[in-house]
């Protein structure tokens, strides 16, 4: 096959409470599209998304969880082998803004240590419905040091720039440790320090 | 100077271009040209060859395609072949392709992953014909090693040509090439290379090269001079190379005969001659800013490539290489020296030769010249051969002389300006290009200018030594290529250090340039592109059912779900089911089997995969377990379905567990207040997780039922126990079932079952629960030395366990006394039973030491410490109105072992209070 054409790959979890927009986030991300129907994800997805970053094509390889309660435990086992998580809530549902200190916790149990996090507050175009207040998600980031986003899938705010504002993070950290002239590297190391790797058999 | 801008078409030469027919090779592929016009509204309709045919450039033509594979590993991966002829390069070339699935439906489902040129080192092999289920054949060319594809016997597709068509075509290309073969050397196979790119996004962008590039002109200034070992000293060298009015921005110059001592020759010296090089920086066009890019040198010949220093940074790539084709093809005083580099996307190649001198030596010089293009590979990761660029300047000393033409035979007599027209018919050089024997492709401008060669030195007169040497257009500049003009092409007289006469030409080109605004453009949309084919080539799978709920299931019942998953996609695709993390470190948990748990599923088909349940002896406990310590909804288990390089599906099986007395601790047992059939799953679960020390009943009734009948059978129960009664060999029957629900409705009905199954049963009822029954003593109890020391240990234990340990052993110990069965053998399966390391450790020392253990309870005189605590126990039964069932069997077990043993004596009772 052809030789894959990224200079490194990084891969990012969506998580966060079911129904509050993950795969539709995911869905404008890497197809630019939207739809309004709700299909809950039962199980992982993943799509690929490559981008530039300082001359530097990065792959992203974005991997979609199912949020429902049943499937927490299970989910957790994905946590291991992600560089960046995006955690989201929904602002016009308060019960999924109040799960955020558990998935965070979650994270701390479960993602590597060094994993970089994003806290997304998703539909922001519903205004009229709105019960999360920027300013409280705004807190909860600071609390935790965490950067933060309102986000719609909807109408396309700030998707894009969520996810190139992750990567960068997770490429300035790269960048301190190696060098990108074995592009690989990156990745592997990364798997090989897990104690037992996450999807072995799926990357691609 | 002043010829300069005046010649600058070439339409009075005769241009030699390849020989390449052109349209008969666009007869054959009429149907695929008309591809583009169909692919966006009837793309379903488009046939593999249009598809194909998508993937190349106007003027490349796919002739056949041939469906082959590679076994890559242990997959076969599927290749589409296919011939392709460029009708601008006049030259043909294998391509192997990667389909994402077939057949493909649009272009994006194929990726080239090999090009395979038709030179003279391509060799299509298939001397080792395999079995008929392995067709195999080799495709090698250049020193690469040949790359094994297989075949089936037959093709799918009507568009497919078989085999042996496919291999007659390729080698009636590759023998159309080579018929003549002076063609050969001219045809060009650059255009290969644009597909030779690594990574599909680079491919992709050459394909779509079009859409960015622009072209931007340059000046290119080539200069030749034969110095005949003289030095540069005091010559007007800038007549030479700054004869045009505008500073050209690269310059190729060309210099022969720069040093031919034999020392030179033999020790082939490669050292640039740096201070003619730097007499050539000071003698360029003063109106712009020169740096040296590269020199080559090769004995007498050196090129030198300068470059204006704004145009610098265009550079993007700059490779030389020489080629000696003097004595024995080895020795460096004939042959040449180029260099090849890139302007923004054009590739340029600079050649300087000093071709075999004299004037009978035609052959020779055609030989060098073919010699020179054959041999020259550059080092660079494409090893790209002089044709294999964009625009070629040939320069140099080329040696070809003037044929004596009658009348004109002295030196004298061709010195006359108006006389090179004349001249020039009998140039040999001219000749042979018109017959086609050198230089193929190429052009030459007009010459306007004297016959370069023979002069004395110091003079524009023509050899007047002894040998008379005729003038010939010893020294030449050729080019190939598009998009080249020619502005000036002369020689310059008052340069007279040497026996030739200095020439010069000046080309504006048109380079082939990226416009970075339109090229962000592209690129962006090409890696869109790449990543939807991507997401879209994902394997997918459908799954019948992600939740298989089972209803509600029963203790030692197996219950079966089928569900089918569907190859979704337009390729094989593998999947299983994912390992869960330790310490589980299964795909499932004990009382699932699901099979297959790995498959692959061909294009369109199904495959049903079985999930079974079973709550039995090997599972309940640790279901129970689960039941017991999951907070949220219990499911028995979620599969993960792995989708090889896609997805993960989740699987739920879920249902409900029906309760029964197997499995359940002996305090869960002596907290229920009615039969364990009138519980559910969330009852049951709730008093699993009861601490409090309230209990309904002393010992659990289901305990008790069982003691009472297998009491009541008398001699009956001999052999009832034994050592493999471990093995619950009658649990694993169906009428087991029927002990299972006269014990969880507290059944008044005869005993559905043998003495053999009741003594089972007893077994697993003490056996399955999570802890052993002398938990969490066990350890402590096993280093006791006297009974009374282990009975104080034993009175710690809770009350339903004490009671069932003190009855018990009065039951057994009747039953050893009675010779119902061997004392041994209850010792060890009750050691191992109510002793159970939770450890899991096998120790045969720990085993012995159970049984020890447990005959010091059950054999003869030990038993007086037990009575009391019998009948404390059975009045501590509470006031439920089970009561009287309950306590019955116990007072009646009471007496009949008090009767059978020591009566009294004994004051060590066990306080049950």
């Amino acid at each position: 096959m052809a030789k894959k054409t990224y200079d490194l790959l990084f891969k990012l979890l969506l998580i966060g409470d079911s129904g509050v927009g993950k795969t539709c986030i995911l869905f404008r991300f890497s197809d630019d599209a939207f739809t309004s129907t709700f299909i809950s994800t039962i199980g992982i997805d993943f799509k690929i998304k490559t981008v530039e970053l300082r001359g530097k094509k990065i792959k992203l390889q974005i991997w979609d969880t199912a949020g429902q309660e049943r499937f927490h435990t299970i989910t957790t086992s994905y946590y291991r082998g992600a560089m960046g998580i995006m955690l989201v809530y929904d602002i016009t549902n308060e019960k999924s803004f109040e799960n955020i200190v558990k998935w965070l916790r979650n994270i701390d149990e479960h993602a590597n240590e060094d994993v970089e996090k994003m806290i997304l507050g998703n539909k922001c175009d519903m205004t009229d419905k709105r019960v999360v207040s920027k300013e409280r998600g705004e807190a909860i980031a600071r609390e935790h040091g965490i950067r933060f986003k309102e986000t719609s899938a909807k109408s396309n705010i700030n998707i894009e720039s969520a996810f190139c504002e992750l990567a960068e993070a997770i490429l300035d950290k790269t960048a301190g440790r190696e060098s990108a002239e074995n592009p690989e590297r990156v990745v592997i190391d990364r798997r090989n320090n897990e104690k037992a790797p996450a999807y072995k058999s799926c990357c691609s | 100077m002043s010829s300069l801008g005046g010649g600058a078409a070439s339409n009075s030469i005769p241009t030699i271009s390849a020989a390449v027919s052109s349209s008969s090779l666009a007869s054959k592929t009429s149907a695929s040209n008309s591809s583009d016009a169909l692919s966006s509204s009837n793309r379903q309709l488009l046939t593999t060859i249009q598809i194909v045919q998508q993937k190349f450039k106007e003027n490349e033509n796919v002739l056949s395609i041939f469906e082959a594979y590679q076994i890559i590993g242990q997959e076969h991966t599927s290749r589409i072949l296919c011939l392709v002829v460029s009708v601008a390069g006049g030259t043909y070339a294998v391509f192997s392709m990667a389909a994402s699935r077939l057949p493909p439906r649009s272009c994006s489902d194929l990726t080239i992953d090999k090009v395979f040129p038709l030179n003279e080192s391509f060799c299509m092999g298939n001397d080792r014909k395999g079995s008929i289920s392995q067709l195999q054949f080799t495709l090698k060319c250049s020193d690469e090693q040949p790359v094994k594809y297989f075949y089936y016997p037959l093709s799918s597709d009507n568009d497919v040509v078989d085999f042996d068509t496919f291999q007659a075509q390729v080698t009636s290309a590759k023998m159309s090439m080579v018929l003549s073969p002076s063609e050969s050397t001219a045809l060009s196979f650059a255009w290969v290379n644009d597909y030779r790119q690594i990574g599909e996004v680079k491919q992709e962008m050459k394909r779509r090269e079009h859409e960015y590039i622009k072209y931007k002109d340059f000046t290119i200034y080539c200069a030749t001079y034969n110095v005949n070992n003289k030095s540069y000293i005091d010559s007007p060298l800038h007549l030479w190379l700054a004869a045009s009015e505008d500073a050209p921005d690269i310059y190729a110059i060309a210099l022969q005969e720069l040093d031919t001592s034999a020392k030179a020759i033999t020790f082939s010296e490669n050292r640039p001659d740096y201070m003619w090089i730097m007499k050539m920086l000071e003698s360029v066009h003063d109106k712009g800013e020169y740096e040296e890019l590269t020199s080559v040198r090769l004995v007498g010949m050196m090129l030198t490539v300068i470059v204006k220093r704004e145009i610098r940074s265009s550079i993007t790539r700059h490779n030389v290489k020489t080629i000696a084709r003097g004595i024995l093809n080895t020795l460096g005083n004939k042959g040449g020296v180029a260099v090849s580099l890139q302007l923004n996307e054009a590739n340029l190649c600079f050649v300087n030769s000093h071709l075999a001198a004299h004037m009978g030596f035609v052959e020779a010089r055609n030989e060098d010249y073919h010699g020179i293009v054959k041999g020259l590979v550059f080092d660079d990761e494409l090893r790209r051969t002089i044709n294999d660029h964009d625009h070629i300047f040939w320069i140099g000393d080329l040696n070809y002389r003037i044929e004596e033409p009658p009348g004109l035979q002295l030196p004298v007599a061709r010195s006359t300006a108006h006389s090179a027209e004349i001249l020039l018919k009998y140039d040999q050089l001219r000749q042979e290009m018109r017959k086609g024997n050198c230089f193929e492709g190429y052009t030459e401008g007009p010459i306007n200018f004297r016959p370069t060669y023979k002069y004395d030195p110091g003079t524009d007169n023509y050899d007047s030594s002894e040998k008379q040497r005729a003038p010939a257009y010893c020294d030449r500049i050729l080019w190939k290529g598009s998009r080249i003009t020619q502005l000036a092409y002369n020689s310059v007289m008052d340069i007279r250090q040497s026996d030739h006469k200095p020439v010069y030409a000046v080309f504006r080109v048109s380079i082939k340039t990226r416009d970075d605004h339109l090229y962000k453009k592209v690129h962006e949309e090409v890696l869109k592109l790449l990543d939807k084919r991507e997401n879209e080539s994902q394997p997918q799978i459908i799954v019948e059912k992600t939740i298989i709920d089972f209803g509600m299931v029963r203790f030692n019942e197996t219950v079966v779900s089928d569900f089918t998953v569907s190859n979704a996609c337009p390729m094989q695709v593998g999947f299983e089911f994912k390992r869960k993390d330790p310490p589980l470190n299964a795909i499932c948990e004990k009382w699932l089997r699901v099979e297959p748990w790995k498959e692959k599923l061909m294009i369109d088909s199904t495959k049903s995969i079985r999930v079974k349940l079973s709550a039995n002896v090997d599972s309940i406990t640790s279901l129970l377990q689960k039941i017991r310590t999951t907070n949220w909804k219990f499911d028995f288990d979620i599969l993960i379905l792995q989708v090889e390089n896609g997805p993960h599906i989740f699987i739920t099986v879920t249902g409900e567990y029906k309760p029964s007395c197997f499995g359940l601790s002996m305090e869960t047992l002596c907290r229920t207040d009615r039969p364990l059939c009138e519980y559910d799953q969330q009852q049951i679960k709730d008093l699993m997780n009861d601490e409090s020390p309230e209990f309904r009943v002393t010992m659990p009734r289901e305990f008790f039922l069982l003691i009472d009948y297998l009491h009541k059978q008398g001699p009956k129960v001999e052999g009832a126990f034994t050592l493999d009664s471990l093995e619950f060999k009658h649990a694993r029957n169906v009428e087991f079932n029927d002990i299972r629900d006269w014990l969880d409705t507290w059944s008044n009905n005869e005993f559905p079952g043998t003495p053999q199954a009741a003594a089972e049963a007893l077994l697993m009822l003490l056996h399955l629960p999570e802890k052993p029954l002398l938990d969490p003593y066990v350890d402590d109890l096993l280093k006791t030395k006297t009974t009374a020391e282990a009975m104080e240990l034993v009175s710690l234990l809770s009350s339903p366990k004490r009671n069932v340990f003190v009855h018990l052993c009065m039951f057994l110990r009747e039953g050893i006394e009675r010779k119902y069965y061997n004392g041994m053998h209850v010792a060890t399966i009750f050691g191992r039973v109510l002793l159970r390391s939770t450890k899991k450790s096998d120790d045969y020392y720990r085993d012995i030491n159970c049984r020890e253990f447990m005959q010091r309870f059950i054999s003869n005189g030990e038993m007086s410490t037990l009575s009391s605590s019998s009948s404390s126990a059975s009045s501590a039964t509470g006031s439920h109105h089970n009561h009287h069932r309950a306590t019955t069997p116990v007072a009646k077990m009471k007496n009949s072992a008090s009767n059978a043993s020591l009566s009294g004596g004994s004051t060590a009772a066990v306080d049950s209070s």
